[in-house]
């Protein structure tokens, strides 16, 4: 199974970063094929350009994300691993879905329509990791529209029945060492449910 | 009022700037005053940097001179518009920034005895004024990302006096410009007749 792991956070030396250390070795350890885009440490610009909107719409027009694109392309596992800010992805991560899921790549549009028809459909799985400071009640009050973005928006863009695993701290501005330490622990197991482990097999066999 | 209107988008002949001068036409309309902040003119660096993060749990978290200006500016409205377009059911980037370096500690939230206390309290309205491409039912199954942190999260932020407008275009990409006309009029009506009675009990 090929795993592309997209990590976000200003500081390499983060919780956050810790939890992408353990997704790294988990998913290496399960045999996964890996590649990681740390997009603070290759000082991806998340600005998405007049020129680009200007052909947002053209097929083939996005040259500055064809790496990330390819990534994409090949990869049957797409894991973020990011804190949720002001409810949602760093606006960092944002701008990567902004700029890199374009037209052709990731959807298409039929002439005259305007909904999206799936590209990704190489994506059978959607990994979730995050950290929020407040609460899951606070965050179930707000909608959680960071979890909507990706297990809603991002998935219709993938293989229809790719599956979606939310993997989050709640409460991280209160919580403690213990309880930092003890979620850490709980992602390789988070990572290797059955479900997974399932997928990952059939996507081996197939390859 | 005192209206600060948040913008983002690229593009200066986009319609998201249409709607953005229809706002202003409304707000003037109304004898508000307006600021507009112009994301992309303005050049707002999206990201939060390393230095901002870890001035984040300080008691200043403010390091930018962009960011300071539009911190008091924020502190200085009661109106909060923010006009954007809707990609990938959430904010533009630039946005989402503006939301992480702007409103830190003591402009959004104040900490009292660990805990997280609204410090909007002077917003009496948030207004979104956002294109989707997508048709209404699709953005309603998607559950509208933007919406919910502007309206929901933004909006804990400023305690129990603030009401919210939310005008939405959609299915931009297939509308005709008699349709974006008719939503550019809807828009300026909308924001020249706020009601400043009915939600606030008395306008201030």
């Amino acid at each position: 199974m090929r795993s592309l792991v997209v990590v976000c956070h200003p500081d390499p030396a983060s919780y956050c970063a810790a939890l992408r250390d353990r997704v790294v070795a988990t998913l290496t350890e399960s045999g996964h094929e890996l590649r990681v885009t740390d997009l603070y440490a290759e000082g991806f610009d998340p600005l998405f350009t007049a020129a680009e909107h200007a052909s947002h719409l053209d097929v083939g027009a996005h040259p500055h994300a064809a790496g990330h694109v390819a990534d994409l392309q090949w990869c049957d596992q797409l894991v973020l691993v990011y804190p949720t800010w002001w409810s949602g992805q760093p606006a960092m991560l944002k701008g990567w879905i902004d700029r890199v899921w374009v037209r052709g790549a990731t959807w298409e549009l039929p002439a005259g329509g305007n909904r999206l028809q799936a590209r990704l459909r190489n994506v059978r799985s959607l990994v979730v990791v995050t950290t929020h400071g407040s609460s899951k009640w606070i965050n179930s009050l707000q909608g959680e529209p960071g979890k909507r973005v990706v297990t809603r928006t991002l998935r219709a863009v993938c293989h229809p029945r790719a599956r979606t695993t939310w993997i989050a701290l709640y409460g991280l501005d209160r919580s403690s060492a213990e309880d930092r330490q003890a979620f850490l622990d709980a992602v390789p197991r988070r990572l290797s449910s059955r479900r997974l482990r399932r997928l990952a097999r059939r996507r081996s066999t197939a390859a | 009022m005192k209206a600060l209107v948040v913008c983002a988008h690229p593009r200066g002949e986009s319609f998201t700037r249409a709607l953005t001068r229809a706002a202003v036409r409304g707000c003037e309309r109304a004898g508000h005053e307006v600021t507009v902040l112009d994301l992309y003119e303005l050049g707002f660096r999206a990201e939060m940097s390393l230095e901002e993060h870890r001035a984040y749990h300080s008691e200043s978290p403010l390091l930018d001179p962009m960011t300071i200006e539009h911190a008091e500016l924020v502190k200085a409205h009661d109106m909060l518009i923010f006009v954007y377009p809707t990609w990938w059911s959430g904010l533009p980037a630039v946005l989402k920034g503006w939301l992480e370096r702007v409103m830190v500690l003591d402009v959004a939230f104040r900490l009292e005895r660990q805990r997280v206390r609204p410090a909007l309290t002077h917003v009496r309205r948030i207004v979104g004024i956002t294109s989707y491409g997508s048709p209404w039912w699709v953005v309603k199954s998607l559950q509208d990302g933007g919406r919910r942190t502007l309206a929901r999260a933004l909006r804990m932020s400023c305690g129990t006096r603030v009401a919210t407008t939310w005008l939405g275009m959609y299915s931009v990409d297939t509308s005709g410009i008699v349709e974006r006309a008719a939503f550019l009029d809807r828009v300026e009506h909308t924001m020249a007749h706020l009601d400043p009675v009915r939600n606030h009990g008395g306008s201030r």
